[in-house]
C-alpha cells in the first residue's frame, strides 16, 4: 500500500474513533479532536494524491461492489473538506459543551464530514449514493437534535423534501451510468441517441444543481443552514453544497462526454442568475446567517460561471483557456469553502455570546470581540472580492475565463462572456454593497443593546480556528500562483501554462497580475500613511456631526435603510412589500408600526404553486384511497383484466 | 514594452499631478460659469492646509475608521501606478485592467464602511448611494473594457492602448459605443454632475462627499487626493483608450497632457449644463450605458471579428 493510502485510512480510523468518543457523555472535547485530527490526516493524504497526480485505490467501476479510491480530483475536494471541517470540529470543541445533546451533535457532525470523505471517495455508484444519502441526512438530525421549534421542523422537512428532489435526479443519472457502463468506457455514451444524453444531462444537472443550490432550485439552502448548529453550518455551506459541484464536475467533465450543446450555456445562464439573484437577495436580508446562506447560492453561481466557460471554451478548441477557467472554478470554490466556513464560525460565535442575529440589534462587536471581529472582517473583504484576499483572485482568474470566452469564441461565445462578465461584475458591486453593510451592522458604530454591549471575546478554542481560517483567506489571496501550481493535475485539459503558476499570474491574452506585489505596496503604502497620520499628532476626539441634534440610538441606520436606494431602484423586479399601521386616539398618535420586507419570489412565484399543485392532484388521487375494501378489490379485477387483455392481445 | 524608465517616471509623477484634474476643472466651470475662480493650483493648497491639522475623529471609532483614508489612498496609488504611459508601464503589479476595478473596489469598501463607524445618517446615505450606483456602474465599465478588449485582442492594458491607435480598431462601432459608456463611468467615478454635485453643502444630497462629512485633517487630505486620484484615473485611461495618441515618450505625454487638458473641459462644461439628476434616475442612465455597449456587442458579432 502507497503512503497516501495508509494515511486515508489512518485518518478514517482515527476519525471513527473520534466519533466514538465524542458519543461518550465524558470524552466529547477529546472526541472532537480526534475526530479533527482524523479529518486532518484524511486531508494529507488527499493533499499527497493532489500534488503527486497519480490515483490510488480502484478506478471507477460499473460494479455495484462497495469500491474507494482517490484521484486528483477528489483529493483536491478531500483537502477542502479537511480544510474546512479541522476548524470547524475544533471550534465545537468550545461550541458545543453545555448545548443539548452535545455528545449526540458532535458524533453526527463526525458522520456527516465521514459522509462527505465516502462521496468523494467512492469509486462505484452504490457507495457514492449511499454516503450521499447519508451526507444529506446528517445535517438534518444535527438540526433537529439543536431545536425542534415548528420553524426548524418546517426547515428541515424543506430541506427533505429538496434532498428527495436533488436524489431523484443523482440517482437516475448515476444507475443509468452505471448500467449502460459509462463510468469505464467514455465511449458508451456516444453510441446513445440524443434523446438519452440529454435526459442523462438534465437529471445530473437537476440533482446537483438543487444540492449545490444553483438557482431556481436553491430554496432550501437558506432556510437549512441558519437553523444548523455552528460548526455543522460551516461544514454545510463551506463543504456540502462543494460536494455537490463535485458530483457535477465528474458528471460534466468526465462521465456524460460528449456533452448534449445545450448543458454549457444553461449552465452558464443558471450561473448567472444564482449570481446575481443570491447576492440580490442576500443584501435584502435582515438575518446574518439566512444572509450569508443566500452568498452561498451567489457563490456556486460564480463557480458554475468557471465550469460553465470551461465547457464552451473547450468545445471551441481552446483547450488552455478551459483548463484556466476550470482552475478559476476550482480556485473559487475552495475559496468559498474557506470565506463561508470562516463567516458562519464567526456568525455563532457572535451568537453564542449575543443571542440573537438580527442585523439591526447588533453594532459594535468589533470592540468587544476583537480577534472574532477582526476575522469576520477579513472574511467580509475576501467574500465581497477585493484585494488582497481570496475571493478577488479566484474571481478575478473567473471573470478572465469569462473575458477570454468573448475573445475567443465568436458569436455567442461574445455575447455570453461579456454578458457573464458584466453579471459578474455587478455581483462583485452587490457583494461589496452587502459586506459593507454586514460589516458595519455587526463590527461597527454604536451598540444596539444591552446583551452587545457586554458581550465578551469567545475562549480560544472558537477564536483559534477562524484565525487560521482568516490567515488561509489572507495567503491564499497573496499567492494564488501557489496554490495553483499544486492544482495542477486537476484539470481535465491537461495542465496551466507554465507562466500562469508564478507568484504573478498571467493568463495567455491577459496583463499580468502579481498580488503579491499589489498587497505588499498597499499594505506598505497604507503603513506609511498611518504612520504620517499619527505625526500630525494625537487625535482630538469629537462628537458626530449631525446637524446638532443630540445622537439617539433609536435615529441608528438599519439595514433596510441603507440598502433602501437599490431596493426602490428594482422595485419591479424584487416587490417589496410595506405596511404601516398607526393608532391614534383623536388627533394623538400614540404609537405606529412600520414592516416591511422583500418575499423570496421564488417560494411565492415558482414553489408555491408548484407545491399548490401536487397537493391539489393528490387530493384528487385521495379519492381512489376510499378505505372501503369492495373498491380495493375492483381495483385489483380491473388491473388484472387490463393485464390479461393486453397479454392475448400480444402487446409486449 | 515593459520597465520603461520614462514611463515610470511619468507614473509617479501622476500620483503628484493628480490634484490638478478637480483643480482645473474647477477653475473652467468658474470661467464658464462667469466667475473668476480659483487657481488649479487650489487643491494643492487645500492639501497643504490639511495636511497641516490634526486629525480629529468622532468617540468610539475602531481602526476600520482610522485606517480607510490611508487604505484608499493606497489602493488609488496602486491604481494609477498600472495605468501605462507611453505605450508601456512598471511591471511590478502587472498591467490587467481588471485589477484596477478590483483596487477601486478595495477603496470603495473601505470608505463604505467606514461610514458606518461614526454611524452619521448623511455618511451613511451617501455611502449607501455611492454603493447603489456602483452595482450599475462596475457592469458598465466592465463592458466598456470588454469591448475594447475585443478590439485588442487582450485585457492587458498596454495592448488596449496600443490597440487605440491602430485604424480598425478605433473606427468599429463597437469602440465608439464603449467610449460613450466610459464617458459615463467616468461621470460616475469622479462624481460630477448630472450623478453628484461635487461642490454642495447640502448633506442630504452628498453622495462621493457623503462619507468624508466626519473626517479632518490628515484623514481628509488623503481622501481628498484619493478622489483627485480617481479624477486623473478615469480621465487618462479615457484618453488613453478612445484617442489614438502617439507611442512614443514625448510626443506621447504632451497629446495625453492636452486631450486631458480637453476632457477637464468638457467635464467643466456638462457640469455646467446639466442639473443634478434626480438619484433613482442614474440608474437608468447607466442601463442606458449598459444598453449602449450590448449594441456595440451586437456590431461586434455583426461586423465579423477581426
Amino acid at each position: 500500500m502507497t503512503t497516501p493510502t495508509w494515511v486515508l485510512v489512518a485518518g478514517v480510523a482515527v476519525a471513527a474513533a473520534g466519533i466514538a468518543l465524542s458519543a461518550a457523555p465524558r470524552g466529547l472535547r477529546a472526541g472532537l479532536v480526534l475526530q479533527a485530527l482524523g479529518v486532518a490526516l484524511i486531508g494529507i493524504a488527499g493533499g499527497l494524491v493532489l500534488i503527486d497526480g497519480a490515483g490510488v485505490g480502484s478506478q471507477f467501476g460499473n460494479g455495484l461492489g462497495p469500491t474507494v479510491g482517490v484521484d486528483a480530483l477528489s483529493g483536491f475536494f478531500l483537502v477542502g473538506v479537511a480544510l474546512v471541517s479541522t476548524p470547524a470540529l475544533l471550534y465545537a470543541r468550545g461550541y458545543l459543551p453545555g448545548s443539548h445533546h452535545a455528545p449526540a451533535i458532535a458524533a453526527t457532525s463526525g458522520v456527516f464530514v465521514l459522509a462527505l470523505v465516502g462521496v468523494v471517495v467512492a469509486r462505484d455508484a452504490v457507495t457514492f449514493l449511499m454516503t450521499w444519502e447519508l451526507m444529506s441526512l446528517a445535517p438534518a438530525v444535527a438540526i433537529l437534535l439543536t431545536s425542534r421549534t415548528a420553524e426548524t421542523c418546517r426547515s428541515v422537512l424543506v430541506y427533505l423534501g429538496s434532498t428527495h428532489l436533488a436524489g431523484v435526479g443523482v440517482w437516475l443519472s448515476m444507475l443509468t451510468l452505471a448500467h449502460l457502463g459509462a463510468f469505464t468506457d467514455p465511449h458508451a455514451l456516444a453510441a446513445q441517441p440524443a434523446l438519452v444524453r440529454s435526459l442523462l444531462a438534465g437529471a445530473a444537472l437537476v440533482g446537483f444543481g438543487t444540492k449545490a443550490g444553483l438557482m431556481p432550485l436553491h430554496t432550501w439552502l437558506p432556510r437549512a443552514h441558519p437553523a444548523a448548529p455552528g460548526h455543522v453550518s460551516a461544514v454545510m455551506s463551506g463543504m456540502m453544497i462543494k460536494v455537490a459541484l463535485y458530483g457535477l464536475v465528474r458528471m460534466l467533465f468526465e462521465w456524460l462526454a460528449p456533452l448534449p450543446g445545450w448543458v454549457a450555456p444553461v449552465l452558464l445562464g443558471a450561473a448567472a442568475l444564482s449570481c446575481v439573484g443570491g447576492v440580490l437577495y442576500a443584501l435584502m436580508q435582515h438575518e446574518l446567517k439566512r444572509l450569508l446562506a443566500f452568498h452561498s447560492v451567489e457563490n456556486v453561481g460564480i463557480i458554475g460561471l468557471g465550469l460553465a466557460a470551461a465547457l464552451l471554451l473547450a468545445d471551441a478548441g481552446q483547450r488552455q483557456l478551459a483548463a484556466l477557467a476550470f482552475a478559476a472554478a476550482m480556485l473559487h470554490t475552495l475559496n468559498h469553502a474557506l470565506f463561508k466556513s470562516l463567516l458562519f464560525l464567526c456568525a455563532s460565535s457572535f451568537q453564542r455570546q449575543v443571542g440573537k442575529l438580527d442585523l439591526d440589534r447588533l453594532g459594535g462587536l468589533l470592540r468587544t470581540m476583537p480577534l472574532t471581529g477582526t476575522a469576520f472582517l477579513v472574511g467580509a473583504m475576501a467574500i465581497a472580492g477585493v484585494p488582497p484576499f481570496n475571493g478577488f483572485a479566484s474571481e478575478w482568474l473567473t471573470l478572465q475565463a469569462l473575458v477570454q470566452l468573448a475573445l475567443h469564441v465568436g458569436g455567442g461565445g461574445t455575447v455570453m462572456g461579456a454578458l457573464a462578465a458584466a453579471a459578474l461584475a455587478a455581483t462583485a458591486a452587490l457583494a461589496v454593497f452587502c459586506f459593507v453593510k454586514v460589516v458595519g451592522l455587526v463590527l461597527l458604530g454604536a451598540h444596539r443593546q444591552k446583551a452587545v454591549a457586554s458581550s465578551r471575546e469567545v475562549p480560544a478554542s472558537m477564536t483559534g480556528p477562524v484565525i487560521f481560517l482568516a490567515g488561509l483567506c489572507l495567503a491564499i489571496g497573496v499567492v494564488p500562483g501557489g496554490v495553483l501550481a499544486l492544482m495542477r493535475h486537476l484539470s481535465p485539459y491537461g495542465p496551466l501554462p507554465a507562466h500562469t503558476l508564478r507568484i504573478t499570474l498571467a493568463v495567455p491574452g491577459s496583463g499580468v497580475f502579481a498580488p503579491l506585489a499589489v498587497a505588499a505596496f498597499v499594505a506598505g503604502c497604507t503603513a506609511a500613511l498611518q504612520l504620517a497620520r499619527r505625526r500630525a499628532g494625537a487625535t482630538a476626539p469629537s462628537p458626530m456631526w449631525i446637524c446638532g441634534q443630540v445622537p439617539d440610538s433609536r435615529l441608528a441606520w438599519t439595514s433596510a435603510g441603507f440598502t433602501k436606494s437599490l431596493r426602490l431602484v428594482l422595485e419591479v423586479v424584487l416587490r417589496p412589500q410595506r405596511s404601516v399601521s398607526v393608532e391614534r386616539q383623536g388627533v394623538i398618535v400614540h404609537s405606529s408600526v412600520h414592516e416591511s420586507h422583500v418575499p423570496h419570489l421564488f417560494d411565492t412565484l415558482l414553489f408555491r404553486p408548484a407545491l399548490g399543485a401536487v397537493l391539489a392532484a393528490n387530493r384528487v388521487l385521495r379519492r381512489m384511497q376510499s378505505g372501503s375494501l369492495r373498491a380495493y378489490l375492483a381495483y385489483l379485477l380491473v388491473t388484472l383484466a387490463a393485464v390479461l387483455t393486453v397479454v392475448r392481445l400480444g402487446v409486449r | 514594452m515593459r520597465g520603461d524608465a520614462t514611463a515610470v517616471a511619468f507614473q509617479f509623477a501622476g500620483l503628484a499631478l493628480a490634484p490638478l484634474v478637480p483643480g482645473m476643472i474647477q477653475m473652467v466651470k468658474a470661467r464658464l460659469q462667469g466667475r473668476r475662480g480659483a487657481s488649479p493650483l487650489q487643491p494643492y493648497r487645500d492639501l497643504r492646509r490639511l495636511w497641516r491639522k490634526r486629525v480629529v475623529a468622532p468617540h468610539d471609532t475602531t481602526f476600520v475608521y482610522r485606517m480607510a483614508p490611508s487604505l484608499s489612498a493606497a489602493a488609488l496609488a496602486c491604481a494609477l501606478l498600472i495605468v501605462p504611459f507611453a505605450g508601456s508601464t512598471n511591471g511590478w503589479f502587472g498591467s490587467d485592467m481588471l485589477v484596477l476595478v478590483g483596487l477601486l473596489a478595495l477603496a470603495r469598501f473601505a470608505t463604505a464602511a467606514a461610514a458606518w463607524d461614526p454611524g452619521g445618517g448623511f455618511s451613511l446615505m451617501g455611502a449607501g448611494r455611492d454603493l447603489m450606483f456602483s452595482v450599475f456602474a462596475e457592469p458598465l465599465l466592465l463592458l466598456a473594457f470588454v469591448l475594447v478588449a475585443l478590439g485588442a485582442g487582450s485585457t492587458d492594458l498596454v495592448q488596449m492602448v496600443a490597440a487605440a491607435g491602430h485604424a480598425h480598431v478605433a473606427s468599429t462601432p463597437a469602440h465608439w459605443c464603449a467610449a460613450l459608456a466610459f464617458g459615463l463611468v467616468v461621470l460616475v467615478e469622479t462624481g460630477r454632475q448630472p450623478i453628484d454635485n461635487p461642490d454642495t453643502h447640502l448633506e442630504l444630497t452628498m453622495v462621493h462627499e457623503g462619507p468624508l462629512l466626519e473626517y479632518a485633517g490628515r484623514d481628509l487630505a488623503m481622501l481628498q487626493w484619493t478622489a483627485a486620484a480617481r479624477h486623473w484615473l478615469v480621465l487618462v485611461l479615457a484618453a488613453s483608450l478612445f484617442v489614438p495618441l502617439p507611442l512614443t515618450a514625448p510626443a506621447n505625454v504632451l497629446a495625453l497632457a492636452a486631450v486631458v487638458t480637453a476632457f477637464c473641459v468638457a467635464v467643466a462644461f456638462v457640469e455646467t449644463s446639466l442639473a443634478k439628476m434626480r438619484i433613482l434616475r442614474v440608474p437608468v442612465l447607466l442601463g442606458i450605458g449598459i444598453a449602449v455597449c450590448v449594441i456595440g456587442l451586437a456590431s461586434w458579432i455583426g461586423g465579423g471579428a477581426t
